[in-house]
């Protein structure tokens, strides 16, 4: 069986600044993959790689069986995406409903209607993110942790076989982030992919099958509980940090979320 | 003043800038969201160089226009990939040059003040039959784009980054969009000509704007704007015997400003601020 995602000796520069340099990991089935790193260490970059909207300068990177770049849509077509909400400007004039049926357009080829069938998904998609009461409010009046569920659900309504997120938990409350972390562990034991980005440890210690550690290349890669370690930690975000565990709960202290 | 308006002399000039009117307020909802109100200042300067150079030749100048806009706007949505500092430096540096071009062409030109000013200024009272065709045609095919790619153009719109990973050809949308406006600068350069052409453009969209929370609305806010700034310009100039083009602008950019002042929106900015303060006074306190 191949992998979901291999990647082998990636490099990625923007003009004379290298972004990734020699990564290198294989995510050999759908599972929750969590992608840890301060601000700057590429993590973005990452996502955009495997989906072929950066240039790699070496290396070779197929997801999905499909090789990218050069067959970045078939990826891309497979993928729902969930980007940095800061990226986004809320005040432009569109709906909840507009927005999860986004996903659902890209899908369906150019020119080409929704059915029924896009807007059922549609509905499912924003059911499961507990926001099935705002279909027709505008997208600029809701909070930003609603705001947030709304664009997972604009990735969930696209039925991807893999799923990216950039900072999904970034500038949410302790409640929107366990509603979110809750339905993406859901998708991945569905047998979606997922892989996370963010520099906010804690909240996913125990939801991630695997993590990786990044600060342009990968410092560690593995399972959570081999992964985590004061030492390991302190190589990618080239500090002190303490990890300490309250009976199943890990936390870790030390790491300046907002660095 | 409605005799005026039914005189069958004022039907072509009258269905002109209700053409101008309905492309300029689908084509400027997109410019204004996506904040391409420079870029579209520079292409509808280019559509003058085009204009300016089918004098010389003894060309349509509507095809002049059309066929060099179009080749300017593929440029400029071609630099303004993924760079936007070099973006805003090409536009800058094309705004300039197809102004150049066009006063160049122009001074050879023996009809040069005539025509000059009717691209300057616009002449819709001057438009033909032929010109009346061209104009139709150039917004059916603008209309049938944004018909075709409507949903597409409003992903794109929203979220630009989410819309290519998600397989969206967005450099495609990207050059179809700035398309569009070259094909709004053809209309415009003959109703109000390249200066008034943005205020056309943008000022109807953006009144929409501060008065909608979805894209549907935006847009027919705008058309309703823009076809009333339209008309009343329009019948205003016969009134008062002046450019019409100069009326239609006062039109559109009253009723930005009056939206302006008006808007919910900014009204509720207002009082957010208001409440932050409160807050802040409070926590100090």
């Amino acid at each position: 069986m191949r992998p979901v995602i291999y990647v082998e000796g990636l490099s990625v520069a923007y003009e004379d600044k290298l972004a990734l340099e020699e990564v290198s990991f294989e995510l050999r089935e759908p599972a929750f993959l969590s992608v840890i790193g301060p601000n700057g260490s590429g993590k973005t970059t990452l996502l955009k790689a495997l989906l072929g909207m950066v240039k790699p300068l070496s290396g070779t990177v197929e997801v999905l069986g499909y090789r990218v770049p050069g067959e970045e849509y078939e990826v891309r077509r497979r993928t729902g995406y969930v980007p940095q909400r800061e990226r986004i400007d809320p005040t432009k004039p569109v709906l909840v409903k507009d927005v999860v049926l986004m996903g659902r357009v890209a899908k369906r080829g150019w020119g080409r209607g929704l059915t029924r069938e896009d807007y059922e998904a549609a509905r499912k998609a924003l059911e499961v993110v507990g926001m099935e009461g705002f279909w027709d409010e505008p997208f600029s009046h809701l909070s930003g942790g609603q705001q947030q569920r709304v664009l997972i659900a604009r990735a969930l309504a696209v039925q991807p076989q893999l799923l990216l997120l950039d900072e999904p938990l970034s500038g949410v409350d302790a409640a929107t982030q366990d509603v979110i972390l809750k339905v993406l562990r859901e998708e991945a034991r569905k047998g979606v992919a997922v892989v996370m980005v963010t520099h906010d440890l804690n909240p996913l210690l125990e939801v991630s099958d695997y993590v990786m550690l990044l600060n342009k290349t990968v410092v560690a890669f593995g399972r959570a509980e081999e992964v985590l370690n004061e030492y390991l930690l302190a190589r990618t975000f080239m500090r002190r940090v303490s990890v300490v565990k309250a009976g199943e709960k890990v936390v870790v202290s030390g790491v300046d979320h907002h660095a | 003043m409605l005799d005026m308006l039914f005189h069958p002399a004022m039907i072509r000039p009258l269905v002109a800038v209700i053409i101008a009117s309905i492309v300029s307020s689908v084509v400027g909802v997109f410019t204004v969201l996506r904040g391409f109100s420079t870029l579209s200042a520079a292409i509808t300067h280019s559509s003058f160089a085009g204009a300016s150079i089918a004098v010389i030749y003894g060309v349509n100048p509507l095809l002049g226009a059309l066929a060099v806009s179009l080749g300017f706007s593929g440029l400029t949505a071609y630099a303004s990939r993924g760079n936007e500092r070099r973006a805003d430096v090409f536009v800058g540096m094309m705004f300039g040059f197809s102004t150049a071009i066009a006063v160049l062409f122009l001074s050879l030109a023996r009809t040069y003040t005539a025509t000059a000013w009717s691209f300057i200024v616009g002449d819709v009272l001057g438009v033909s039959l032929i010109d009346l065709y061209t104009l139709v045609a150039v917004a059916v095919v603008a209309l049938c784009i944004v018909a075709l790619f409507y949903k597409e153009f409003k992903f794109i719109t929203f979220d630009p980054e989410a819309a290519e990973a998600m397989g969206l050809r967005a450099s495609l949308y990207h050059y179809l969009m700035v398309f569009l406006i070259a094909l709004f600068s053809v209309v415009a350069v003959k109703v109000v000509g390249i200066i008034l052409a943005v205020v056309l453009l943008v000022a109807p969209a953006a009144a929409a704007y501060e008065f909608s929370h979805g894209l549907e609305r935006m847009l027919s806010l705008s058309l309703l704007v823009s076809l009333a700034s339209g008309v009343a310009g329009f019948l205003l100039s016969l009134y008062f015997n002046v450019a019409t083009s100069a009326m239609i602008g006062i039109c559109a950019s009253a009723a930005y400003l009056a939206a302006l002042l008006a808007s919910p929106k900014r009204r509720r900015c207002a009082k957010c601020k208001e409440v932050a303060t409160s807050r802040r006074v409070a926590k100090e306190v």
